[in-house]
């Protein structure tokens, strides 16, 4: 005979279990990490995009972030501890999505029939999310590691040789259509997961109109830009390798060209 | 066989069944509770519009106690409920209120200061006191000389089942989901708990129990339209009924509720009427006046059922292609109001019917609701005649609500019926009658005929077809056995039910399965469903006399003289119909002796002792002032309460010191 | 007016051994007001009474009946065939377990997460039934309520690709009950103790914003808003 009296639950105060903080810790550093990796990139095309004004004005603003306007002259080291530090929130930040990644292959299935079912935006917005993520696992350490390397590599024409005669292009138009969907989507979430809105819908609504027309206008500067270098490059591509000399720029320095 | 043993099985997980589950629990019982559908599915979730507790902290409640509160309940019973029982749930509906606030009902607060409100279609200014601020508020319902209703909203009962739910499952008691039981294990003297089928797997399985709680909740479906959830098949009653020693009262006391939705048949509250709402004919005049300018809308439920009826039997109904219908307009409250304090009613209209009910008024029609009769019990929750047998709640003939429950009893009944007999069921347990000295002989024979009984119904030998015999049932409790009655649609009535319980031993059946199968689950509550008809038409042609929501055409009169009684259903083994008998309420004993409510014309043929008790209760009025004590002369109750339930009321006006 | 609908339903019982997960076709024709339950008690009436499906209150506030809709998540009992096309698909709520065709276990699925989130008001186990309630700010109270009106019928879990993915999230069903708790003046936890068990990626650190749950709540609850102030207010206790 079954006689089971129902089991002893433990009392909700047990001080036996206290929960570990770094749930919470994580979850704020994934969120965090990835703000300051969407607003960074927003900033990175900012930069880049004005090669569309002139190769001075890009040179320029490559020459400010060596701190030349400062110091008189630049200092490529500033840019690589810029981009080391960029590195390590991005690894930091790949490592903690990776725990939100379906983790095998049911779940890959399950979710896909879900989304595929369901027919709803924010959750087809996910896997867009995860598919641009996982791209970035391997584009985004190649030009890193470049930046992190050569770091006086960036002007005008070093960036242009690098695009075109360094056969870079494919990747940073992949990268490019991969960073602006995923960082406006995770900026969006963002926004989602952290802010209670008092009328969610309308919220929503117009932050989604938000989130597409700052992707849709980030990827046009990119592309745009991306063209011009490829322009640039092809132009170039008889002197690749040769140091740009800004035209309109008083006192620039004269840079040794390598061989 | 599959056995298991526990001290209190509870059969029902509504609000009443949860609740004893608590109480038992808490005294240290082991209780397990069965439920058809998960806990929080149970009917108790439709209860809209509020519970009925005096507490007297709304401006129009003030003044409001118990005694006012029982007096409405035994006026609107038709001076047929029990009246101690009446007392004790007055008694302690405060407290069932308060200690679910305790326990996580969001009740709506009274907010002091100024606040517009409709009353008889006119927008009128109350103002609520500072010392009242932040305690529970009440609205206005049918038949009711105070507001008292407590609500959330318009989903109380929702909130309430959902607080005692959450006890229950923080008591850790084991609440056993789509498990029905299909017979009580019973020697004729005592009860040892159930057989029980799995709806799952359709596995049978023996719950021996020294106490056995039904809580199954009312009758509602063997009408085809009504406002009950599909559940609600009458099937504890029948078990009872089955055992062919308990009965089941008053089974012909059935309420239909003014406003259903036409034709869905779901409930809108009547806390639209008591919030200010209006009744309104296919000429959009306002009729409820014309034919009781007293109380109007809020007068009695069953009261404005007939009228309404009535109305439409004018001719004045509005046509549809469902038949007529009348109009609920609360257009009047503004959608501010409705959008905070009638959001259920708003979410029904939008989806069933399509409308916004703050712009278009609401097409409603009387309906089958709410069933006063059931399992027969005495104030602790026992059956009289089947000892271990407890039932409360809708399931229960406690006998709180005579012939007509009042609006927001219902709810409350539930709980406090819980608080109240979760007692009385560990007092029985702790006695010596409460040892179970069961034989697993009786079990084991119990459960092998009830299994060759289902196996019998899955072969599905007979010729007979279920819905068939279902919808004609529905289709004669409707005509002949509801708002109005009379003795040849009566008689021809329980012929045909006879007729149709018979063929309903003879189903045919297309689906074999022993597990999750409907049919078959049909197969065996259809005959209990005919069985519960037949008691319920039987009680409304014996009763020669109106009562309530019991109208006879043929029999106008309330009839005191000889009808001043209870009617008992029993239903022997072998034979083809129930036995009737009735059970005398005696007046001498009464607190508040019959009288007239005051709807239309007084037509009652009274008592020889009414008069005698009125002279009585009468000097007990004028020779004390304090209104406990002059209760307790005219008829003590307390000593009925367990003790920790005996102390007094604190109210704004009633402050303890 | 007069369509036939084609009903696609899917058929299955697990503990058959010889049956397998399908779908079957039923025609009939609409009659105005027709809602989901109607015509599947049509079906089940007129061609196949062996259909298992789970209706209770057919009102909409017992939260029995969520089953995929088309695909979406939904309450049978109140959707109109109106409002569908002539096709019409309905499969069980996923992520909950099977019944048999439609039914699906909700129950359990909801017993466990209330035993694990401890999902019951904590009272202090003071009140004095006899006395006086301890009174509430009138909005308090409104606001509770507002909480309080999920019915349980598992549509957000069913909604939500994180729920789908990992059994064991909690849901929004979880978190909101969290939240009402957590609200509610009555009871005596503490931000630490919601934490111990929400605090996780089980709970509030699991969802993903996929914001299925919000959208698909047959009650309309502010899914969206509650999680996110939970997650601000519980992110804190990592500190």
């Amino acid at each position: 005979m079954n006689n089971a009296p129902p089991a002893p639950r433990p009392s909700p105060f047990s001080p036996f279990r206290r929960t570990s903080p770094w749930p919470a810790r994580l979850d704020l550093l994934q969120s965090g990490s990835g703000l300051f990796l969407g607003l960074f990139m927003w900033a990175h095309m900012g930069f880049v995009s004005t090669i569309l004004i002139s190769p001075d004005a890009f040179w320029t603003v490559a020459r400010f972030f060596e701190g030349y306007f400062i110091f008189g002259r630049p200092y490529p080291g500033l840019v690589s501890l810029v981009v080391a530090l960029v590195f390590a929130v991005l690894v930091l930040h790949a490592f903690l999505a990776l725990r939100k990644f379906p983790g095998d292959w049911t779940q890959y299935t399950v979710f896909w029939r879900h989304a595929g079912r369901l027919g709803h935006g924010d959750t087809r917005l996910w896997l867009l999310q995860v598919a641009t993520g996982f791209a970035m696992f391997f584009l985004a350490p190649v030009h890193l590691y470049q930046m992190l390397v050569h770091p006086e590599l960036i002007g005008p024409w070093e960036s242009a040789d690098r695009v075109w005669s360094g056969g870079f292009w494919p990747l940073y138009l992949v990268l490019l259509l991969a960073v602006e969907l995923h960082g406006g989507v995770g900026l969006y979430r963002l926004a989602v997961k952290w802010i209670g809105f008092r009328d969610p819908a309308s919220a929503r609504r117009r932050l989604l109109f938000l989130k597409w027309g700052m992707t849709v206008f980030f990827l046009v500067l990119g592309l745009f830009s991306l063209a011009a270098y490829v322009k640039l490059g092809m132009d170039h591509a008889d002197q690749a390798g040769e140091r740009y000399r800004p035209v309109g720029v008083w006192n620039a320095p004269v840079q040794e060209t390598r061989t | 066989m599959k056995i298991q043993q526990t001290d209190v099985l509870v059969i029902g997980g509504g609000l009443a069944g949860q609740r004893t589950a608590v109480a038992t629990r808490r005294r240290g019982l082991d209780t397990v509770i069965l439920s058809l559908v998960p806990a929080k599915r149970s009917h108790s979730v439709a209860a809209q519009g509020g519970m009925q507790a005096s507490l007297g902290n709304c401006a129009k409640g003030a003044g409001d106690n118990e005694d006012v509160h029982f007096e409405d309940t035994v006026r609107g019973s038709d001076w047929g409920c029990d009246q101690i029982v009446a007392r004790m749930f007055c008694h302690m509906a405060p407290k069932a209120v308060r200690e679910l606030a305790a326990w996580g009902v969001a009740w709506n607060r009274v907010a002091k200061g100024d606040r517009e409100v409709v009353i008889n279609g006119q927008k009128v200014v109350i103002s609520e006191a500072d010392a009242a601020h932040g305690l529970i508020t009440a609205r206005d319902f049918g038949g009711t000389k105070k507001w008292r209703t407590c609500h959330t909203s318009d989903g109380t009962g929702h909130a309430m089942l959902y607080a005692v739910s959450d006890r229950v499952i923080g008591e850790g008691i084991p609440v056993l989901e789509r498990q029905e039981a299909l017979a009580l294990i019973h020697d004729g003297e005592r009860c040892h708990g159930a057989v029980v089928r799995d709806l799952i797997t359709g596995e049978l399985s023996v719950f021996l129990a020294r106490a056995t709680v039904v809580a199954t909740g009312g009758y509602g479906r063997l009408w085809g339209v009504s406002t009950n959830a599909l559940i609600n098949e009458g099937m504890g009653a029948a078990l009872a009924l089955e055992t062919g020693v308990a009965r089941l009262a008053n089974m012909e006391a059935v309420q239909f509720h003014p406003t259903a939705i036409v034709p869905a048949g779901i409930l809108v509250t009547e806390g639209c009427r008591g919030d200010g709402g209006l009744l309104l004919d296919a000429d959009g005049h306002r009729f409820m006046p014309d034919y009781e300018p007293d109380k109007k809308e809020l007068a009695s439920r069953d009261v404005v059922s007939r009228r309404m009826a009535e109305h439409m039997r004018k001719g004045k109904g509005v046509r549809s292609p469902y038949g007529d219908h009348l109009w609920l307009d609360i257009t009047g409250l503004g959608a501010a109001h409705i959008d905070r304090n009638l959001r259920e009613v708003k979410d029904i209209c939008q989806y069933f019917l399509g409308i916004d009910p703050a712009r278009q008024p609401i097409p409603v029609r009387p309906t089958q609701h709410y069933s006063m009769g059931g399992i027969r019990t005495d104030y602790r929750g026992q059956s009289p005649w089947l000892a271990g047998l407890f039932a409360c709640g809708e399931a229960a003939c406690w006998d709180l609500h005579g012939f007509n429950r009042l609006g927001g009893n219902s709810v409350a009944e539930t709980v406090v019926a819980g608080m109240l007999i979760g007692e009385y069921v560990a007092d029985f347990c702790a006695s010596p009658e409460g040892d179970l000295n069961f034989s697993t002989a009786l079990a084991r024979e119990c459960l092998e005929r009830e299994q060759a009984s289902l196996a019998a119904m899955a072969a599905g030998r007979g010729g007979e077809d279920g819905v068939a015999i279902r919808r004609r049932m529905e289709a004669i409790l409707t005509d002949s056995v509801g708002l109005f009655r009379n003795g040849p649609a009566l008689e021809s009535a329980v012929a045909e039910l006879a007729d149709l319980y018979r063929r309903s031993q003879r189903l045919a059946m297309a689906n074999h399965g022993l597990d999750a199968n409907p049919q078959l689950v049909q197969a065996y509550r259809l005959p209990r469903m005919l069985k519960l008809a037949l008691t319920v038409a039987m009680g409304a042609l014996a009763r020669t006399e109106s009562r309530g929501a019991h109208f006879r055409e043929d029999f106008p009169a309330r009839n005191d003289r000889d009808w001043l009684n209870r009617s008992l259903a029993c239903w022997r083994g072998g034979e083809d119909l129930p036995r009737l008998d009735h059970e005398v309420l005696d007046v001498m004993f009464m607190e508040l002796p019959p009288g007239f409510r005051g709807y239309g014309e007084r037509n009652i043929i009274d008592h020889p002792h009414t008069a005698l008790r009125q002279a009585d209760v009468d000097d007990f009025r004028e020779g004390e002032t304090d209104r406990h004590k002059r209760q307790t002369h005219m008829m003590a109750f307390k000593q009925y309460l367990p003790v920790q339930y005996r102390g007094r009321n604190e109210r704004l006006d009633e402050r303890f010191s | 007016m007069g369509r036939r609908l084609t009903l696609t339903v899917f058929r299955h019982n697990p503990r058959e051994a010889s049956s397998r997960p399908g779908t079957r076709d039923y025609v009939l024709d609409e009659t105005p007001g027709m809602t989901l339950f109607v015509a599947l008690g049509r079906i089940r009436d007129e061609q196949d009474p062996g259909l298992n499906f789970d209706f209770v209150c057919r009102a909409g506030v017992c939260g029995s009946c969520a089953m995929l809709i088309n695909g979406r998540p939904g309450l049978a009992c109140r959707t109109l065939t109106a409002a569908l096309p002539e096709r019409i698909s309905l499969f069980p709520l996923p992520g909950f377990e099977l019944i048999g065709d439609l039914s699906v276990n909700t129950g359990k699925w909801m017993r466990a997460m209330s035993e694990r989130l401890r999902a019951w008001l904590h009272d202090a186990g003071d009140a004095d039934p006899d006395r006086l309630e301890a009174p509430m700010e009138p909005a308090t109270a409104e606001a509770i309520y507002e909480l309080e009106r999920c019915i349980e019928c598992g549509c957000c879990v069913a909604g939500c690709g994180t729920a789908q993915m990992r059994p064991d999230f909690v849901g929004a069903v979880g978190l909101n009950k969290i939240a009402r708790f957590h609200l509610d003046p009555r009871d005596v936890r503490s931000d630490a103790d919601f934490y111990e068990v929400v605090g996780d990626d089980s709970g509030v650190f699991g969802c993903m914003s996929l914001l299925g749950c919000q959208d698909v709540c047959p009650k309309g609850l502010s899914l969206q808003t509650q999680i996110a102030w939970l997650r601000r207010t519980l992110a804190r206790q990592g500190w």
